[in-house]
């Protein structure tokens, strides 16, 4: 007995002891709580997700409710569901939500690089509101200081916002390199390349959105272009 | 030696027991079906297919095995004791330490092969629909153990003054709970004065710390918590400390 007492004392002091020096030193790997705002009816399940350790997972859960969310046409007064499709049909619309959901994503989970790219570029190109899309990025580059995704897309916002076509799709194009690129970003490259006529590398873009994407509306849309581009005079891939 | 001998037999029945316990059986079928469930949650996030599936796949292994760990720590002595077994055992030469150890040994196997099986599943299901082995993986396996290693050790604990299997099961999943909110107490600390910040800072600085070791919820690109040596020096603190104060509430019981 007085043998494991002799034990026990000096482990449990050291146990003791490591607590606070981790709790005191440790690296801060998230936002803290405050950070994550609720959205709609969001606050028992975040709640649920800290006290398991699943944040990832509730950031991937809320990136779907996001995906889900912009992919439903908006529906003015008197507007029918296709009317609602074809005005919407390049992402255009004002979805309230969208802004405060991608913040509320990069809370839980900072280092989900895919949803910040996805967010920031559907709000800067699709729905002409750069301004968010700016302070988006810049809250995600608090925890990814390093993260060139991030500063190329504020970049390519940057010269958007000065109307220079040529430089944003130049400043994009590392990231279209990326094989876990988001699809939004690279049928932007695409229409950028289209729009300055530099048509075969827009082909070869919308060729690699057919192969790497599994999302009907961008694979439709590229089959679209991709048609499009064949039938114009003198073109070669 | 002896000691080690005795410890290695009872870990090995441990681990039968447990291996052929029927909820162990129930569980992993549970955990292939969910798994499953998860490639359809999967199909949902189009091309983020790939993250979803592993993250639902290893929140669902981390989950299922802790369920079992805690029913499994909270009746591993309890029930020796209700159905007298623990007396045939201390009817021969068998040292409490190495009793205890072997059990708790013998558990840590269990939840080690119940893991590895469901990873194979999970792995085979990401395999089959042509996704790479993601980088942190492995260790987020690995790490979802050492958490269940300390959860146990503070079950086997709690089962031995606690008063029945369910107020141990209770108590332990509040200590799993309150650990991974340890970064968010920093900010409750910061926030509250007084008694109320006393009372935070001890939960905070004396309960285990899982987020320390949530490799899984950190992923491939997040910055590690805290240095190995570090992590390894807190797992074998909450490994033996625990132990030991088992030992000395388990020495004073009379069988």
């Amino acid at each position: 007995m007085k043998r494991t007492l002799y034990l026990v004392l000096p482990l449990a002091a050291a146990l003791a002891l490591a607590g606070p020096w981790a709790f005191l030193t440790c690296a801060r790997q998230f936002p803290p709580a405050d950070k994550i705002g609720t959205v709609r009816q969001g606050a028992v399940e975040d709640a649920v997700a800290l006290a398991l350790g699943v944040r990832r997972l509730a950031a991937d859960l809320w990136f779907i409710r996001l995906m889900q969310y912009y992919g439903t046409p908006e529906l003015l007064e008197g507007e029918g569901e296709e009317e609602a499709l074809e005005r919407g049909e390049n992402g255009a619309g004002k979805y309230p939500d969208f802004l405060p959901v991608a913040r509320h994503i990069l809370a839980l989970d900072p280092y989900f690089t895919n949803a910040g790219l996805y967010a920031a570029g559907s709000l800067a190109f699709n729905m002409a509101r750069p301004e968010e899309a700016v302070s988006l990025l810049n809250g995600a580059l608090i925890y990814r200081p390093k993260e060139w995704k991030y500063v190329a897309l504020l970049a390519a916002i940057g010269y958007s916002k000065a109307k220079n076509p040529a430089k944003v799709s130049e400043l994009i194009t590392p990231l279209i390199m990326e094989p876990d690129c988001p699809v939004m970003i690279r049928q932007l490259a695409a229409f950028l390349n289209k729009r300055m006529g530099n048509y075969s590398a827009a082909y070869r873009i919308y060729k690699t959105i057919i192969e790497t994407t599994k999302d009907r509306f961008y694979i439709d849309n590229a089959r679209k272009e991709m048609a499009k581009l064949e039938k114009m005079k003198g073109f070669q891939y | 030696m002896k000691y080690l001998n005795t410890a290695w037999s009872i870990a090995r029945h441990s681990l039968r027991e447990n291996y052929k316990n029927r909820f162990f059986g129930l569980f992993v079928v549970f955990a292939g079906v969910l798994i499953y469930a998860s490639l359809l949650a999967g199909v949902m996030a189009v091309d983020e297919e790939a993250r979803v599936i592993t993250d639902l796949g290893l929140a669902l292994m981390e989950l299922i095995t802790l369920v079992y760990a805690l029913l499994a720590a909270a009746a591993a002595i309890t029930n020796e004791i209700k159905t007298k077994t623990i007396y045939l055992v201390f009817s021969r030469p068998v040292p409490r330490a190495a009793y205890l150890a072997g059990k708790a040994a013998g558990l840590y196997a269990a939840f080690a092969l119940m893991l590895g099986v469901m990873a194979l599943i999970h792995l085979s299901l990401l395999y089959f629909r042509g996704f790479v082995l993601p980088p942190f993986y492995l260790t987020a396996v690995l790490f979802i153990w050492c958490k269940l290693i300390i959860i146990t050790s503070a079950a086997l604990f709690v089962s031995l003054f606690a008063t029945s299997t369910v107020s141990t099961v209770a108590i332990t999943g509040i200590l799993w709970t309150l650990g991974h909110f340890t970064s968010e107490a920093k900010f409750l600390i910061i926030k509250s004065s007084g008694a109320a910040a006393l009372v935070l800072k001890a939960v905070a600085y004396f309960i285990p710390n899982f987020q320390l070791f949530n490799a899984r919820d950190l992923g491939a690109t997040a910055p590690p918590a805290a240095p190995p040596g570090f992590l390894a020096g807190y797992l074998l603190l909450w490994l033996v400390v625990p132990y030991l104060f088992s030992l000395l509430l388990f020495r004073k019981k009379e069988f």
